[in-house]
């Protein structure tokens, strides 16, 4: 999980497609209405024809494929326990079933690896309240500091044969190890905290403005919402019966 | 257990905006809490938001199975209750950003997350004087862990109820409570507990070790020492 985490970030940061370069607004417009459409439209023709479109899309953001499957795999999964148990139901119920979810699941992975961070949570932290808000852009900060050290923690744990003592013993070790990383990410939060002093904290992490400078490719973004528009208002029709 | 790795459309949309705007209503209770805490208690909260998605990431072997641990009874003991929900609202938005739980269920998450984590520091406050920092954070977490495992089930139940009458839907459900009633029970109520277990005696080593080395960093309680709201960094 925290090398999908790293390679989401790096990938988010360095692409240089025109997704990558549509501003962080548009985007996330994008994601909403292709959420909202997955979530309420009754129509297969409507998710097939956004499930294509997404496939088009993660396909010229670059997005590695092994990335793509991973975060597909557990929408995927339970599509597939929602269509297993309605398998006495029509072929266009089961189609539904199935795409919903993927086209819901593809839209948060293309909108992750083509937003870095502080352009994703911008817009969040100026609705959200003032701690959430800041929790959100320290939280993922923290993160891959304090995975490497659990991993690392892990690791140690397992070399040292802390896996092999009885259960009970074994939770109560991993505990005093998770609390070496509690102490490690308080000290880690108090110099953070410090530093954010010095360097003349407000009392509010506002994040960038990029999320809403609209560039030329934002073109592509508007493009593929109306496409998405279009889509449904034509096969809206094609429902289950 | 304590969290719902359901994805967008599945769930009837009655039961996820209601999971919104209740999360949003207690977002907003807790955002005046946190701000008396000031922006320190914003770094420890961040600090403890991320150990909890860290930890999340690291698998624990139960013989044939791998049980992801959340650390939401723990954090909650050490931050209190409208802090983590704060953070179980910052750790389920990352996680659903990351394809772990929908967009659209994140309210439910935030939740059946949240709402078990804040039942954990006034229940180690009561029971602290007399088991022990130890023992009381393993009992909170205990009782976090099975009211979240409570509302999972709820949840589950009432999207059930909720959800039209799609052909074989209800004979999904009826079949799927007639196996959990039956041989099910045998399979998911050790499961349960051991979960609960794993979380219990993961809270007790931590806390264990805090109180050798750290112990102001622990919430004290009222009868001995009026708690801060967040400890020093010294």
């Amino acid at each position: 999980m925290s090398n999908t985490f790293a390679q989401i970030d790096h990938i988010a940061s360095a692409g240089t497609t025109p997704w990558h370069s549509a501003s962080a607004a548009g985007k996330l417009l994008m994601a909403l209405t292709y959420v909202a459409l997955a979530v309420f439209t009754p129509s297969w023709g409507v998710l097939a024809m956004l499930l294509v479109t997404l496939f088009t899309i993660l396909a010229t953001a670059r997005i590695p494929w092994r990335l793509i499957l991973a975060a597909a795999a557990t929408p995927f999964l339970f599509s597939l326990i929602f269509v297993l148990a309605h398998l006495r139901g029509d072929w266009d119920e089961l189609l539904v079933l199935f795409m919903r979810p993927m086209v819901a699941s593809f839209t948060a992975v293309w909108l992750v690896c083509t937003t870095p961070y502080p352009d994703l949570f911008a817009p969040f932290s100026r609705i959200l309240p003032r701690g959430v808000g800041d929790g959100l852009f320290l939280t993922y900060r923290a993160l891959f500091a304090l995975t490497a050290r659990v991993e690392r923690m892990g690791s140690a744990l397992r070399l040292r044969g802390a896996m092999a003592a009885p259960l009970p013993q074994r939770f109560g070790m991993l505990g005093e190890a998770v609390g070496t990383v509690v102490l490690s990410g308080f000290d880690r939060s108090h110099r953070l905290y410090q530093t954010m002093q010095l360097r003349g904290h407000s009392g509010r992490v506002c994040g960038c403005r990029h999320w809403l400078e609209i560039t030329r490719d934002d073109f592509w973004v508007a493009l593929t919402i109306l496409w998405a528009l279009v889509v449904s208002v034509t096969l809206w029709h094609l429902r289950t019966t | 257990m304590s969290h719902l790795h359901i994805p967008d459309g599945i769930l009837p949309p009655v039961l996820w905006i209601a999971g919104l705007v209740l999360t949003g209503l207690l977002l907003a209770w807790s955002g005046p809490a946190v701000v008396k805490g000031g922006p320190r208690l914003i770094a420890y909260q961040s600090a403890l938001g991320g150990i909890m998605l860290a930890v999340m990431a690291l698998p624990v072997p139960i013989t044939a199975f791998d049980y992801c641990m959340t650390l939401a009874g723990p954090v909650g003991v050490l931050l209190g209750p409208a802090p983590v929900f704060q953070v179980s609202f910052v750790v389920t938005l990352i996680l659903a950003l990351l394809g772990q739980g929908g967009f659209t269920v994140v309210g439910l998450n935030t939740l059946v997350l949240g709402l078990g984590a804040m039942l954990a520091r006034p229940l180690y406050l009561r029971t602290a004087g007399a088991l022990g920092p130890a023992r009381a954070t393993a009992l909170a977490t205990a009782a976090s862990q099975l009211a979240s495992t409570l509302g999972w089930v709820l949840l589950l139940a009432l999207s059930v109820r909720l959800t039209p009458a799609v052909t074989g839907e209800h004979d999904f459900a009826r079949g799927l409570f007639q196996v959990v009633r039956g041989a099910g029970a045998l399979v998911v109520i050790p499961l349960l507990l051991a979960a609960v277990a794993i979380e219990s005696l993961l809270g007790y080593g931590l806390v264990r070790f805090l109180d050798r080395v750290r112990p102001d960093l622990l919430p004290t309680p009222p009868a001995s020492r009026a708690p801060g709201p967040v400890p020093s960094a010294t």
